[in-house]
């Protein structure tokens, strides 16, 4: 997958295109909102990632020359600033997502998994890992065909960690996505909801699939990779 | 404390002063128009005697009062008496209505000049030519006497004053009439008129008011606008032009703080996170990463309330405005407590579907503050009551927790930026410096308020209201 990265601060570029890269994407970087727009005019994209704040023509009106040209590729905006201003704007010019910095890799992988299912019509309700069915829609959980009975955050905990297969999730990352941003009473929370889920996946078979790294947080199995 | 209405103030004021007039005004009239009164009866007095003096006093018609009082120009029942005494003290002449304990000093031939009637009241001595006026008082009531002495004898009038003090009761009963209407006459108009004076500063107040609601970079209009008010506006616009410039030079600051800090931040939490992926699962080396990403994410909270609060203080708070189901959002929340913290009594009463438009993200994380704040301070074995439910047009949602008691000082406190309600600082009480302040900024946000409820020291209560 093909995507160009429109970001003038070097060391993020530097991360997200490595993030990015381990996952299989070609990644083109660029630090001018200008040579930006012409790129992505130029050439095929699969979904551009824009930082609002670039020298040159900036995220917003760089996404507005991109729609008004007639483009429809997904785009993901990144900013630092006014996050509700920018969100509510950017989403009203067209932008398919956005997301805050600081931003999680994992996270922003995520949400380009998602705009390109999107654009492409597939179904993205379905997340399917090892033995584990996840309908995002229905938010039915199947195992073997068995149907799995989930409390919503014990849905949304499973979906977060079924997303991602393979990454390591540290407790802070699971709490925020959960959870949100502010609930963070000090508590083992985490701890507690993924036993709850793994004794309700044993039954099944499946607990082994969610592996605790210690000290750190968790990670879902991926199938096909060792360690 | 607030001293009584000024209002009030005025209007009693003013009737006081007008009460003061008003009774002075009425016992001076009445005193002089005792006087002109008694002072025409004495000319008539005085006419009269003169005239029987140089009677012979044989010469007295049958019912000499009668003539007389027609004479004084005296209505019919105004008692009128007469007495004539020769030289030597016989009493000539007596009329019956004559006053029995009334006594005339006997005549002298010394010249009247020197004539010092010390048996009579000395109160109104009074005498033209050879006349004594003056006024006795007994039993038979007041009556004015005039005494004329003649070397051939001595003539009184005596001319009761009954009726004269009849005239003055009924002005004085006028007066008792009257002054308590006109009091009230001059109290209502005291109260219109200062109503009318007070009404620029009413005005006044309603503009500030909408001022501060709307942000300071409002001012108060001066069209239309008494000239002795305009002073007091300007000097309020000049004041609130200070203050907006200050103000927006610490709300830029620290959203421009925050802006900046946003980007470094970006980077550590990447680098971090790419770092964890890197490392050996479960290695020192990635649990001391991980430490440092939350460290991370706890100063990317930080600078991302900062940031919320700048906006809210410079008003500028955007919101998406969506249909949020408050009743389903709290429901969640109860169920994150009660995972969160199963040793405390959670006792929630959230009335079904209540929705409010609004943001959600924001609205979440406000009672997420909340509910936070709620378990952090809470007691061992300690609890937490949440209730929602309509209120006519508003939502109105309760928290409240057990606590430490708190004192005055402290709950006065709970809103501001960065206070912590345990000066210990531990780190169990992480971030709840800009939480309450956030939560009720967002609450305000969307037309809505926060407020810190009076309850036993031993807990906490905050309420929200949302409009529906």
């Amino acid at each position: 997958m093909n995507v160009l990265l429109v970001e003038d601060e070097a060391k993020i570029a530097s991360f997200v295109q490595q993030g990015l890269q381990e996952q299989g994407f070609v990644v083109d970087s660029c630090g001018h909102g200008n040579e930006g727009y012409a790129m992505a005019l130029d050439r095929d994209y699969d979904v551009v990632l824009l930082d609002i704040m670039v020298p040159g023509m900036d995220g917003l009106a760089i996404l507005k020359a991109l729609r008004q040209a007639g483009r429809n590729l997904p785009i993901i905006l990144l900013t630092a600033r006014n996050e509700l201003d920018d969100r509510l704007q950017g989403l009203n010019l067209g932008a398919d997502d956005y997301l805050a910095k600081p931003f999680y890799v994992e996270e922003l992988i995520a949400r380009i998994h998602a705009v390109v299912r999107r654009s492409l019509g597939e179904r993205q309700n379905l997340l399917s890992v090892g033995p584990l069915r996840l309908d995002r829609i229905t938010r039915e959980v199947t195992c073997q065909n068995q149907q799995v009975e989930l409390t919503t955050r014990e849905f949304n905990l499973l979906e977060y960690l079924m997303r991602s297969p393979g990454r390591v999730l540290t407790r802070t990352q699971i709490l925020e996505h959960v959870w949100g941003y502010d609930f963070n009473p000090g508590t083992n929370v985490v701890d507690v909801a993924i036993q709850r889920l793994r004794k309700k996946l044993d039954p099944l078979d499946a607990a082994g699939w969610i592996e605790s790294v210690r000290g750190v947080g968790y990670r879902f199995y991926q199938p096909g990779a060792e360690g | 404390m607030s001293r009584p209405s000024f209002r009030w103030r005025i209007a009693l004021g003013a009737s006081a002063l007008a009460g003061g007039v008003l009774v002075g005004f009425a016992l001076l009239s009445v005193w002089l128009i005792y006087q002109a009164k008694i002072e025409r009866l004495d000319a008539q007095i005085e006419i009269a005697l003169i005239r029987i003096g140089r009677l012979p006093p044989t010469d007295l018609p049958p019912a000499p009062e009668a003539t007389l009082a027609g004479e004084l120009g005296l209505n019919d029942n105004t008692a009128v008496a007469l007495q004539l005494m020769d030289a030597s003290g016989t009493v000539m002449y007596r009329s019956n209505s004559w006053p029995d304990t009334l006594r005339v000093p006997r005549p002298r031939h010394s010249p009247p000049e020197r004539t010092d009637p010390r048996s009579l009241n000395p109160v109104l001595p009074r005498r033209r030519a050879a006349v004594i006026l003056d006024t006795w008082r007994g039993r038979a009531g007041r009556w004015r006497v005039g005494t004329v002495n003649a070397p051939r004898g001595q003539g009184t009038i005596a001319v009761s004053l009954a009726a004269i003090r009849q005239e003055m009761a009924l002005i004085r009963r006028i007066y008792l009439l009257t002054i308590p209407g006109g009091l009230l006459l001059v109290a209502g108009g005291a109260w219109r008129l200062s109503g009318r004076a007070l009404k620029p500063i009413y005005r006044l107040g309603q503009s500030i008011d909408q001022v501060t609601a709307r942000g300071l970079d409002q001012r108060v209009s001066t069209t239309d606008i008494d000239q002795e008010f305009e002073g007091l506006i300007q000097s309020f616009n000049a004041m609130l032009e200070r203050l907006e410039r200050s103000f927006h030079q610490a709300s830029r600051f620290s959203g421009d703080a925050a802006h900046e800090l946003k980007t470094p931040l970006a980077i550590l939490q990447g680098e971090l996170e790419q770092a964890i992926q890197q490392a050996e699962p479960g290695s020192p080396m990635q649990q001391t990463l991980n430490h440092l990403l939350e460290e991370v994410r706890r100063l990317s909270g930080i600078v991302r309330k900062l940031l919320l609060l700048s906006l809210a203080d410079a008003g500028q708070m955007a919101l998406r405005r969506d249909p949020v189901n408050l009743s389903a959002l709290v429901e969640e929340q109860l169920e994150d407590v009660a995972l969160l913290a199963p040793d405390l009594k959670v006792h929630g009463q959230v009335e079904p579907d209540l929705v409010v438009r609004g943001d959600r993200d924001l609205i979440t994380q406000a009672i997420q503050n909340l509910l936070s704040n709620a378990i952090k301070y809470n007691q061992p074995q300690g609890w937490i009551r949440i209730l929602a439910r309509r209120q006519a047009q508003r939502l109105s949602l309760t928290i409240a927790n057990a606590s430490r008691a708190l004192s005055d000082e402290e709950r006065s406190h709970l809103f501001d930026r960065f206070y912590r309600g345990d000066p210990a600082h531990n780190r169990q009480t992480d971030g709840l410096g800009l939480g309450l302040s956030l939560a009720r900024e967002i609450i305000r946000a969307h037309g809505g308020d926060l407020t810190l409820d009076d309850t036993a020291p031993e807990a906490v209560q905050f309420t929200f209201w949302l409009p529906l």
